[in-house]
């Protein structure tokens, strides 16, 4: 019977009018949160993974796969603790998705097309949405945020690939130039100049004979996930131990 | 106080608009602030030539010369053993774009193997791009080092009146314009993308209370979707069920796409070879330059270097130019990239002689860009003296002079 006066109690919670709360402070909070959870989502990219975001010609099957999954997933994984944490909402990573591809969209539009004049189909940012869905699908399903981080993150990885090879491509067709066979990526980046990178600092796959039988994507894929799936768990930190901790401990203490 | 708002929402738009108009365009590519005494005993630039300083967008013109990795190669940059290097332009930004570049002779699109006394006889094919006066320079980067910049000069780019593209012929045969190539199919996907993820936060934000949730979830455990309390129900599972299998058949439809649009595809491409050596590295060495001391007088803005100059060839030698950094001093009139220096007592040295020669330049360049500095680490100018015999042979002979700077 207690049991079941909870439950009521809770019921009649959810439902509750509130004088004082109404929806426009729902409003204010997704709307105002987005771009500062969008920055934070695109700084910690481009601390990790900038330059294989900025350029074509960096977006290459063994690293691309690796780092920025790695990256992109640390904000997305604290915001969907956060979320789910306090609301019950399996929207974290999409949150996160939608705040990054805004701010990447708009800081590639001005900053790289309107400022320096890059032709934008050779800047253009990877997209996280895809990925994200699966992972809140699968915090959804499991209710579980070691199985998320498990299930979650390796179909976010692979979801995030075959999401951004999409549109990369056109970009890997071969082109003849300067006497030689090469990508249409190689040569956006060698005719776009950028001072002060030269090309040698392009981090892409060189080649290896430790390769497994030469299919450096696929490892690079299984890698990938693994390291995403530590990028989740450093983002269950961040939403745990400096988000809501802190929070919970001022609000305890006053 | 609305009024108040209004006259400091006026004054920060005006202050922000004076700063933006009376700012000047920043044009330099940051040169001056690498060590003087770095840029001199890293790279050295010879007889640079750039074809012409006018273009239309789309057309092209050459910058050429001969490019030495010092055998007075700082240890501390590299590790003492330049091993990778890239010759490039430097521009402000995507102006102008390099159509071709060979180096001794062949082709070579990205990096080159490099070597301590290297030599290296490039020509760069930029085409311009944006319309405007653009100051460019060629480059030599070293891996472990960074960017050394040649000559610069001031490039007008003009708006092509025929419009502008950049074509690039794909292996299938197919001319496609770089500029702008797949440039709707990226976006579109992208956006489409974007309108799941605003979908997916529309299905939970707007029909759904977000703030008020807590005091519900503040009281049940963290693995339970809060179904028996109405948190989420079963029909958000199945809806959400249907966004993850829309999402996964878009995939599978864009996936299915590009294998069918672009079937060809390869990985990016790393290019990296040794040159040829050119001819002028395998010629007989006939100049030698040795004992070398520099003084620079502030006051009168002169330079002077007293150097050695030895002769071990068959026939008179005469010195054609000397070069530090990206500075071209030359006895006689100057072309558009050099400036002028007086040698004396003569620019020619008699085969088996040695003779002491006195450089002097009256240039306020050394100041300008910043190579004469006192507080400098390592007072020394290094350069090359570039010397032709009368078999029109050419000797790069490089010279290091100890520096006696005037500290009043």
């Amino acid at each position: 019977m207690a049991t079941d006066a909870k439950t009521l109690e809770l019921r009649e919670l959810v439902n509750k009018q509130y004088r004082y709360i109404d929806r426009k402070w729902d409003a204010v909070f997704w709307i105002t949160a987005i771009f500062v959870v969008g920055a934070a989502a695109d700084i910690t990219k481009q601390l990790f993974a900038g330059d294989w975001d900025f350029w074509t010609d960096w977006k290459d099957r063994q690293w691309w796969p690796i780092v920025t999954p790695f990256a992109i997933i640390i904000i997305g994984s604290a915001l969907q603790y956060i979320q789910w944490l306090a609301w019950r909402f399996p929207t974290g990573m999409t949150y996160t998705a939608v705040g990054l591809f805004l701010c990447t969209f708009v800081g590639r539009w001005v900053q790289w097309g309107a400022f320096v004049y890059y032709p934008m189909n050779f800047v253009w940012p990877a997209t996280m949405v895809a990925a994200a869905i699966f992972a809140d699908w699968v915090l959804l399903k499991t209710k579980s945020f070691i199985l998320t981080s498990v299930i979650g993150a390796i179909l976010f990885s692979v979801t995030w690939w075959i999401s951004n090879y999409i549109p990369l491509a056109p970009y890997l067709q071969p082109a003849h130039w300067m006497d030689r066979i090469v990508t249409v990526a190689d040569v956006q980046g060698i005719e776009y100049i950028h001072s002060q990178t030269p090309e040698y600092l392009r981090i892409v796959e060189h080649g290896s004979l430790r390769t497994f039988l030469g299919e450096t994507q696929y490892v690079s894929l299984v890698f990938g996930a693994t390291v995403a799936i530590a990028g989740y768990w450093i983002g269950q930190f961040i939403g745990r131990g400096l988000a809501i901790w802190p929070i919970g401990r001022f609000i305890k203490r006053w | 106080m609305r009024r108040r708002h209004r006259r400091l929402l006026g004054a920060v738009l005006l202050a922000g608009a004076l700063v933006v108009s009376i700012s000047p365009a920043a044009q330099a590519h940051g040169e001056k602030s690498q060590e003087a005494f770095l840029r001199m005993t890293s790279v050295g630039w010879v007889d640079v030539k750039f074809s012409q300083d006018h273009v239309k967008q789309g057309e092209t013109f050459t910058i050429a010369g001969t490019a030495k990795i010092l055998d007075a190669w700082p240890s501390g940059l590299a590790k003492g053993a330049p091993n990778t290097g890239f010759i490039s332009v430097i521009a402000p930004g995507p102006v102008v774009m390099v159509k071709e570049r060979t180096i001794n002779g062949v082709s070579a699109p990205d990096r080159i193997d490099v070597h301590k006394g290297g030599i290296y006889e490039f020509s760069l094919t930029v085409a311009g791009r944006r319309a405007g006066t653009w100051h460019v320079h060629p480059s030599f980067s070293v891996k472990g080092a960074g960017t050394l910049l040649g000559p610069g000069m001031w490039i007008t780019v003009e708006k092509n009146p025929a419009g502008y593209s950049n074509p690039i012929t794909l292996d299938n045969g197919k001319t496609i314009n770089l500029e702008n190539y797949q440039l709707p199919f990226t976006w579109i996907w992208l956006l489409i993308t974007f309108v799941i993820g605003v979908a997916w936060m529309i299905y939970w934000t707007v029909p759904k209370r977000t703030v008020t949730n807590l005091a519900v979830t503040s009281q049940i455990p963290l693995n339970t979707d809060g179904m028996e309390y109405g948190l989420i129900t079963k029909r958000d599972h199945r809806n959400m069920n249907w966004f993850a299998i829309g999402t996964a058949l878009l995939l599978v439809v864009g996936w299915l796409y590009q294998a069918a649009a672009f079937p060809t595809k390869m990985p990016q491409q790393v290019i990296q070879f040794a040159p040829p050596q050119p001819a002028i590295a395998s010629a007989p060495q006939f100049a030698k330059a040795s004992n070398a001391t520099a003084t620079y007088d502030r006051g009168s803005k002169t330079f002077t270097m007293n150097v050695d100059v030895t002769n071990s060839g068959k026939t008179a030698m005469t010195l054609k130019e000397f070069t530090t950094t990206n500075l071209n001093f030359v006895p006689g009139t100057p072309g558009p990239l050099d400036r002028q220096m007086q040698v004396a007592p003569t620019t020619t040295v008699d085969p088996g002689a040695t003779t002491k020669l006195t450089l002097t330049t009256h240039d306020s360049v050394w100041q300008d860009e910043h190579l004469l500095t006192v507080g400098s680490s390592q007072l020394e100018v290094t350069g090359i003296l570039v010397f032709d015999d009368a078999d029109g042979a050419s000797n790069l002979a490089e010279v290091q002079a100890i520096m006696q700077p005037q500290f009043k």
